[in-house]
């Protein structure tokens, strides 16, 4: 066992670490995580106004208060879904913006005029504009690869212009300001010249735009992306990267958020319609089914820490619980520890793989409702789950089940870890020293 | 004055350190400025700073990010994962006043 622990170890030390280094600070990879947190706060604020428009009763309930709130929802519903679909209706917007403007600062250039950039180059393909109208179709979800990619194409291209020296030059007497936006005109210029064109071409060729075009491209990708062995294949990387000390989530979301947003988009475009809704693994799954109190779910464990005979537990659980209800377990993973400490690897491993597994069933016999808002990650399990799929009661007991599943799956651990620990303290004549010091400070 | 920057992914864990930190430095009447940032907002402040100290899960950044420090002539090194999760505001603060004094 501790020869195959070290040999695991070694492993993860030299070939995962340094390839997690690679993929998570990879500057696409990064750029687009850093977008996505820029349009957020958009999206939830978008998201929170499904609420007024979905209230959270059945159409045939007779409180009178549910009534008329229906009632109100349905005369005013236009007004009502103006603020969503200038949120969550554009998303692309803000993310093409986002993901250049991240992506900008990795060349060391003006971020917002790469965002102006990118967006201009984004409308251009995705915006068709018909008798004085702009289509809004591949302005969420359906457009977001495309908004990545032309975020990229026009951020790297003004990057690649600017290296190259290639813009117009104006004499030193002329004012930096002035100077600065006759500096920009090239790159304009370039975006116009190429992605115009482009779109054009492939219209001609192929019936459609290229939003359409990449859309049918990565729809493979997308529907496999809501499957049970995605979902246990994203928390198994995410997992293993944590155990190695490594910000495993941060990767994976990086990676699954675009996937994530457009299965979103799907899903509430589905409840405004009236349809079932046709995806499960979404951003709002991730965060509180699997990664209640953080990643591993060790929520239930600070409760059961907190109840240690061990100081030391004791101590860690007490810390713990509380930024743990808002889902930051830092204090637990490194402080216990968790990370590294080969008696937690497989509860570790497997707690947030078996709750996986659990919700994806729940969500697919259509027992558990599924999620429809972006909800902020910090939000506590129960409430952010009920929170997610419109305040719906089922989806607070399924997190519930899963706190249930993941204390006694860590509670035979946990114990043996403490009677480790409380033979040390019996052992150690000056008390397990460093471990209590810390623990009276 | 110290100027100690803290930095992890999103910045929400290490701000709970800084809280500690700050509690400490005040004991000893020490004048300091102690701020957490997420990664991304890392090249917008690390100027500010006499040292960057990294969340022991974002360790993996540690090489990249002290290039970009190293334009300021600072260090960037990580915090002991032990006293990390046990939040030792005391045990960091002293790693990075000795950062700051080796740096001179």
């Amino acid at each position: 066992m501790s020869s195959l622990y070290s040999k695991l170890i070694s492993v993860i030390e030299e070939k995962i670490t340094p390839m997690a280094g690679a993929v998570g600070q990879q500057k696409y990879v990064t750029s687009i995580r850093d977008g996505f947190i820029l349009a957020l706060p958009f999206m939830i604020v978008g998201s929170f106004m499904l609420v007024f428009i979905f209230p959270p009763f059945s159409p045939d309930t007779t409180w009178g208060f549910a009534r008329a709130w229906l009632q109100f929802s349905i005369n005013h519903r236009e007004n009502l879904m103006l603020p969503f679909n200038f949120s969550m209706g554009i998303m692309t917007i803000f993310i093409s913006v986002g993901v250049a403007a991240s992506l900008a600062r990795h060349h060391a250039l003006d971020p917002l005029t790469s965002g102006m950039l990118s967006l201009m180059g984004f409308l251009l393909v995705a915006a068709p504009l018909k008798d004085g109208q702009i289509s809004v179709a591949y302005f969420s979800g359906q457009g977001i690869f495309t908004a990545l990619l032309v975020a990229i194409y026009t951020t790297e291209l003004y990057a690649l212009l600017k290296r190259n020296n290639i813009t117009i030059r104006l004499p030193p007497e002329v004012p930096t300001g002035v100077a600065r936006s006759f500096e920009i005109l090239i790159p304009v210029l370039a975006v116009v010249l190429t992605l115009h064109p482009l779109n054009l071409f492939i219209e001609a060729q192929l019936g459609m735009i290229i939003p359409e075009a990449i859309m049918s491209l990565v729809k493979p990708l997308v529907a496999a992306s809501d499957t049970l062995p995605a979902i246990l294949l994203s928390v198994l990387v995410c997992q293993i990267l944590w155990f190695a000390g490594i910000h495993g989530a941060l990767i994976v979301t990086g990676i699954m958020n675009p996937f994530w947003m457009a299965n979103l988009s799907v899903n509430q475009a589905a409840m405004a319609a009236g349809t079932a809704i046709p995806h499960i693994y979404v951003q709002g799954f991730w965060d509180h089914y699997l990664l209640i109190g953080g990643v591993g779910s060790t929520l239930p464990l600070a409760f059961l820490l907190m109840r240690s005979k061990a100081v030391h537990l004791r101590t860690i659980g007490r810390m713990g619980v509380v930024p743990g209800m808002f889902n930051i377990n830092e204090p637990i993973l490194f402080g216990a520890p968790i990370i590294m400490n080969p008696l937690f690897f497989l509860p570790f491993v497997l707690v947030p793989m078996v709750n996986a597994s659990m919700a994806y069933f729940a969500l697919d016999f259509g027992l558990v409702a599924r999620v429809v808002s972006m909800t902020p990650w910090t939000t506590p399990g129960p409430i952010g789950a009920s929170w997610a799929a419109n305040w719906a009661l089922s989806p607070m007991i399924m997190c519930l089940i899963c706190m249930v599943t993941s204390a006694i799956m860590y509670y035979p651990f946990f114990k043996a870890f403490e009677k480790q620990l409380l033979d040390q303290e019996a052992g150690n004549t000056n008390p397990s020293n460093s471990v209590t010091q810390s623990a009276t400070a | 004055m110290k100027k100690i920057m803290l930095c992890c992914s999103a910045g929400m864990s290490t701000s709970m350190l800084v809280k500690k930190m700050v509690e400490e430095a005040d004991k000893r009447a020490l004048e300091v400025d102690i701020k957490a940032f997420g990664v991304a907002e890392f090249e917008q402040q690390v100027g500010n700073y006499e040292v960057v100290l990294l969340g022991p899960q974002v360790k993996y950044m540690q090489k990249d990010l002290q290039n970009k420090a190293s334009i300021y002539g600072i260090k960037v090194e990580p915090i002991n994962m032990m006293d990390y999760g046990m939040q030792k505001g005391a045990a960091v603060l002293d790693f990075a006043l000795s950062l700051i004094e080796n740096n001179k």
